[in-house]
């Protein structure tokens, strides 16, 4: 049995991840520590679990990992306590604010000989690997173009305070397309030019609109809106898709578009209700096998360095209004 | 009693049969084809019981003449239009005015010069899903905007010798399809501040293009605008506004009509849909056309206009090269 527990249900996919624990047979979640009490308290009862309020005595409470769903400012805090602890660690997208933070991270983790991974499901979505198989075969031949959304519906609460998210949606919907394109091509991101800002809604300081403009390393060129620009009235949270220009043929996946319209006289919006396979299940799934397994995660803290560089880019090049070079350090 | 107004058709492709048709329904009357070589006049004069003549330049100089229709490969329609106006004849210009802004202005000076109307065919202003979107907005229904996508295209298209896939003649996709939505969002959100663009003419081994743009906006609105020439087959345009209050999609591949022929020229599994209307845009424009000739309004589509749209289709092109925005 491997046992996981999670630090602070901030944000919203820690509740998603805790039901994929309790799903998994050969995993449980232990333990819940947050440092907002009350929280922490609440999503314990709720999945059936104790809640530890003293950071130091969660970590050493016969843990084998842990899940980190903070607020982003406060990942490399809690990643650098688990590594200390011993405890392999599964930390939720963006990996950090500030690439030095990241850094940190990883070498923390280096130096305690622990495995780091990043929540990026993106991967694990059916639709998404059956494009990597695809392109994997040959059957686009060379990629040529890629245009992408991540677009989503606003996230409220501390995603759009600059000091608890490190930045909006540019940051919080293009890692997700720059780990899903670096792992489908294979190759790394070389410039970014991008327009942001927040033209949607008022009264937050970070933007909720991006549009990017990439170049890879093989000569792809890409685009990509990062949004929360869905409405409230929606009838989805929002998706993720790609149109691929190949030498060989075009693909375009809309990687959630697996869903019956729902039209209930008492939610009077009409709903998509997804029918397709857990994308978070099979990124837990995998990261508790990695756990057992004494493997490093698939998604690796790298992985989640190097989609950070490129929003680090996409913002200096929105303050610019120039084309930015990606460094990778 | 209002006489009916004769058209010279120079240029009988694609465009020029269209508009052959278009005007011919908006109440004009198909005079004279002219085309180089004559072969494609002589098929469109026939349908519409016109003269057709191999020499465009005589063609548009006819007393019996009213006004012109220039529907021949862009980098000749400056010199027609030209042409026309020292003739002293109005002119229906197909989109783009010109290949470069040098030959937008000395269009547009030619026609003021010799008092004559000129009238580019940015058609998107006309189709009716275009205009509903925009009549939503206006009635507040996504409250303020603040970004817009739009998709155009689908097969690269040939043209008379290839043409329109000769990106120095055509301007690729950029200049000759992107630029209807380049126009549609300056007429809807203003005049833009900075372009950047990306694109694939000539850039692979293959006849295709594929255009990625943003449009920053002095209103603050951020377009982003795709162009395709990079598909195999079909034709499909997608828009999606957003706003502070709510947000609207268009696809065309929501259409009332969907055909599947047996045998086709692509094979039998082309599905081929179909949005009729009672009256299509390119008939609305050459209505506009009519009644701006006839003085009872203007156009909605100003020579202006149509430079600026060149201008940004030309800095998206500047970009694309440079890898860096171009401003106006």
């Amino acid at each position: 049995m491997t046992r996981v527990g999670i630090m602070s249900f901030a944000h919203m996919h820690a509740f998603a991840y805790a039901d994929c624990l309790r799903r998994l047979p050969d995993a449980e979640l232990s333990a819940v520590w947050d440092d907002d009490a009350d929280r922490g308290n609440e999503a314990a009862k709720q999945f059936e679990t104790s809640f530890i309020e003293d950071q130091a005595t969660f970590l050493n409470s016969g843990l084998d990992a842990v899940i980190i769903t903070s607020e982003n400012v406060k990942h490399r805090a809690m990643v650098e306590a688990a590594a200390s602890a011993g405890l392999s660690i599964l930390c939720e997208k963006p990996i950090a604010t500030t690439i030095d933070d990241a850094k940190a991270m990883i070498a923390a983790c280096n130096d305690a000989g622990v495995g780091l991974g990043t929540a990026f499901p993106c991967r694990y979505i059916p639709s998404m690997m059956d494009v990597k198989k695809r392109i994997d075969a040959g059957e686009l031949g060379t990629i040529y173009a890629c245009a992408c959304t991540n677009n989503g519906q606003f996230p409220g609460g501390w995603f759009a305070d600059q000091s608890l998210a490190g930045g909006g949606a540019t940051m919080d919907h293009t890692v997700h397309i720059a780990d899903a394109l670096r792992w489908l091509l294979g190759q790394e991101f070389t410039k970014v030019y991008c327009e942001n800002g927040n033209l949607l809604r008022e009264g937050i300081n970070t933007d909720d609109v991006g549009s990017l403009h990439l170049e890879m390393t093989g000569g792809t060129m890409v685009s990509h809106v990062a949004s929360w620009n869905r409405a409230a009235s929606f009838p989805t949270w929002g998706d993720v898709t790609m149109e691929i220009i190949g030498e060989k043929g075009v693909l375009a996946v809309d990687a959630f578009n697996q869903k019956i319209d729902v039209y209930s006289d008492e939610v009077v919006k009409t709903e998509w209700a997804y029918w397709g396979d857990d994308c978070n299940f099979g990124l837990i799934a995998d990261f508790v096998d990695a756990v057992k397994n004494k493997q490093p995660p698939t998604v690796s803290g790298l992985d989640g360095l190097r989609a950070l560089e490129v929003t680090t880019a996409a913002y200096a090049s929105a303050r610019s209004h120039q084309s930015v070079p990606i460094e990778l350090s | 009693m209002s006489t009916q107004m004769n058209i010279a058709i120079i240029g009988c492709g694609m465009m020029g049969e269209l508009h052959a048709a278009s005007a011919s329904e908006a109440g004009f009357r198909i005079a004279v084809c002219a085309s180089q070589p004559a072969e494609a006049a002589e098929v469109l004069a026939k349908k519409f019981d016109a003269e057709a003549v191999a020499d465009p330049m005589a063609a548009l100089r006819r007393d019996d003449i009213d006004a012109v229709c220039i529907a021949t490969p862009t980098p000749t329609h400056a010199d027609y239009v030209v042409a026309a106006a020292e003739a002293g004849k109005h002119i229906f210009c197909e989109k783009p005015l010109g290949r470069t802004l040098e030959q937008c202005d000395q269009a547009i000076s030619a026609a003021e010069e010799n008092g004559v109307k000129l009238y580019v065919g940015h058609v998107v202003r006309y189709f009716h899903e275009f205009e509903a979107i925009r009549a939503q907005i206006d009635a507040g229904k996504v409250g303020k905007v603040g970004f817009v996508k739009t998709y155009r295209g689908g097969i690269s298209p040939m043209g008379a010798s290839g043409w329109f896939r000769d990106a120095k003649q055509s301007g690729g996709a950029t200049l000759d399809l992107l630029i209807h939505d380049l126009d549609w969002l300056r007429y809807t959100f203003g005049d833009p501040e900075r372009v950047f663009s990306q694109n694939l003419a000539g850039k692979t081994s293959l006849p295709i293009d594929y255009v990625l743009a943003t449009l920053r906006f002095s209103s603050g609105v951020i377009a982003q605008s795709i162009g395709t020439w990079a598909h195999p087959a079909g034709f499909r345009v997608k828009a999606e506004v957003c706003g502070s209050g709510g947000m609207i999609q268009y696809d065309s591949h929501d259409a009332p009509i969907s055909v599947m022929p047996r045998e086709t020229e692509s094979g039998p599994s082309m599905i081929v849909p179909a949005s009729p209307v009672n009256e299509s845009p390119y008939t609305r424009e050459w209505r506009d056309f009519a009644k701006w000739l006839k003085g009872e309004s203007k156009p909605k589509v100003t020579p202006e206009d149509a430079k600026w749209a060149v201008r940004i289709a030309l800095g998206a092109i500047d970009s694309a090269e440079s890898g860096q925005p171009v401003t106006f």
